[in-house]
């Protein structure tokens, strides 16, 4: 199972030199997630096998390790050795050796290392069970004892020091907006446009996935152009404006909250009236859906993402789009946290019936699409690089199958992801954000003079 | 895990083919990246200018530099570092410049 390469691991090390107190400590997070739901959704599976077929690294490895319901009874075999037959938890369980670091090793392996949360094996669950949640439930308790895998922690960690999970600098991304500014006043002839910053009164408070800043800024040139052309009230905020949120797939819902909290910051700090999060798939499901949890509060105002706007601006004849500018063979990929765990499902194929000429699905799509195999913190996981290309393959055989030349995808991570299976695979796409397309095809009117 | 050899220099790699220890580049490691990353057979003046400029920011700051700076600096239009570098900044230029993966979506 675990290959002699990484065995000279220091995060390996880790794990095999856990004290007892360590490993005991980890029960306690353990049990106190074990809420009835929770305990129900462990108890129920029947062991039909039919979420093996669903999940995309089983299809594309055939190992036992990457079966749904077996990553389910790694977690339901330490309830078990802590509940009674009743499934109540016993009062005094005997918890030595309850845990050991070949158990957590398989976690770690499984949990991590062969799972993106994607949640297709929970929809296609014939007892219903919410597979998903008791994985990232198996994280927490990793995370509990400093046990996420390296890579994956830098990025939360980074994101939690620094602002933002790339580390940009406060200066250099006031710079970047200022650049953008220029070459959006270039494109549109208004010397008045910009991406303006920390604007009170602004009715939207725009949040970005970093990478577009640091290496993607097209991206944001095109959302800003969008705005431009709707004539909205918009900014982003100079200090928090960080979509994403990696505590999700860390499964640290301390970390999580904290990075959901300082958008809320923002909001209260600059007054505006929706949160409206940039093309992000997990920031979408952590933002929108679990933050008020994570912070056992609800929000006062609108959590939209992108995407429910453009559509809007469409279809309160705020844009004009000119489908004839997008002419090339477009498919759609459906981010799973945007889709299938977010809900955001018609609306970006509303917007793309209206950007361009020839748009074609892929199968399956909607909510039972196949993850791009990116998420869940495994673009950040090195570790299991090659895992997560080899069970892109399904998603690879998808885009191709559909002949089409444009891949659209409102989701960075997937994006990111998207363009290696297009190396890996020769797939010779060009890979989209949904504000791209839209952007191609806006008509904007010239200033009167 | 996988090595480049660079004249008979053994340059272990990760998983996804930086640098696992960024103290090992120079210019024939830079080259052999090249190739393995992005099938760049001869690096052109414009590359190095790039190459140099990541390479030179991350030893100041120990950070990749924005695509800005990049552009600042070496008077590149944006569209131009991406046809350079198909990979994009972080998976085609910094992993050329020997750093390290950088952190976030990428």
């Amino acid at each position: 199972m675990v290959s002699e390469k990484v065995q000279k691991d220091p995060y390996l090390d880790r794990i095999r030199n856990l004290k007892p107190d360590q490993l005991d400590s980890a029960l306690i997070p353990f049990k106190q997630l074990l809420d009835r739901k929770t305990v129900a959704n462990l108890q129920s599976c029947v062991n039909c096998g039919l979420c093996a077929e669903t999940c995309h690294y089983y299809q594309a490895t055939g190992e036992l390790e990457a079966i749904p319901a077996y990553k389910l009874r790694l977690v339901k075999s330490l309830f078990k050795k802590l509940s009674t037959m009743l499934g109540g938890l016993k009062e005094k369980p005997d918890v030595t050796g309850i845990l050991d670091s070949q158990i957590i090793e398989r976690w770690v392996d499984s949990l991590y290392g062969r799972c993106t949360l994607c949640g297709r094996c929970a929809l296609n669950c014939t007892m219903g069970i919410n597979i998903t949640r008791l994985i990232r439930m198996a994280r927490t308790t990793l995370a509990s004892i400093d046990l996420v895998p390296p890579e994956l922690q830098s990025t939360v960690t980074t994101a939690v020091e620094k602002g933002n999970n790339m580390g940009i600098p406060r200066e250099e991304w006031i710079d970047t907006l200022q650049w953008l500014s220029e070459e959006l006043q270039m494109e549109v002839g208004d010397q008045k446009a910009l991406l303006p910053v920390d604007k009170p009164g602004a009715k939207l408070l725009y949040t970005v996935n970093p990478r577009e800043p640091k290496f993607f800024p097209l991206s944001l040139l095109a959302t800003a152009k969008i705005f431009y052309a709707a004539k909205e009230r918009w900014t982003v905020a100079s200090d928090y404006y960080d979509v994403t949120n990696y505590g999700l797939y860390s499964g640290n819902d301390d970390e999580a909250g904290l990075l959901s909290s300082r958008l809320r910051e923002s909001m209260v700090k600059l007054g505006a009236k929706a949160l409206v999060l940039g093309e992000c798939g997990h920031g979408y499901n952590s933002n929108r859906w679990e933050a008020p949890e994570w912070l056992a509060a609800e929000d006062r105002f609108e959590v939209k993402s992108i995407i429910q706007i453009i559509a809007d601006y469409i279809r309160q004849g705020r844009i004009k789009l000119d489908r004839s500018r997008n002419q090339k063979l477009v498919t759609l990929h459906d981010p799973c946290n945007l889709v299938r765990l977010g809900g955001i499902i018609e609306e970006q194929r509303f917007i793309l019936n209206n950007a361009v000429t020839n748009f074609v699905e892929m199968h399956p799509n909607r909510e039972k699409n196949y993850c791009c195999c990116g998420g869940g913190g495994q673009l950040a996981m090195t570790r299991y690089a090659k895992r997560r290309l080899e069970a892109g393959k399904i998603k690879a055989d998808q885009i191709r199958k559909t002949g089409a030349q444009v891949v659209v995808a409102p989701c960075h991570n997937c994006i990111d992801q998207l363009s290696e299976l297009n190396r890996e695979y020769d797939l010779k796409v060009e890979i989209k954000t949904v504000s791209e397309v839209v952007a191609d095809a806006l008509v904007i009117e010239k200033k009167e003079k | 895990m996988s090595h480049l050899d660079v004249r008979g220099k053994k340059i272990e790699l990760n998983e996804e083919g930086f640098l696992t220890d960024s103290k090992q580049w120079d210019k024939q490691v830079a080259e052999a990246l090249a190739q393995a990353a992005e099938g760049i057979d001869n690096l052109t003046p414009e590359h190095w200018m790039i190459i140099e400029f990541i390479r030179n920011h991350y030893l100041e700051t120990n950070m990749a530099p924005m695509v800005r700076s990049i552009c600042k600096t070496t008077g590149l239009p944006l569209r131009r570092i991406y046809e350079l570098f198909p990979s994009g900044p972080a998976k085609g230029a910094c992993k050329i410049a020997g750093l390290p993966k950088p952190d976030g979506c990428v």
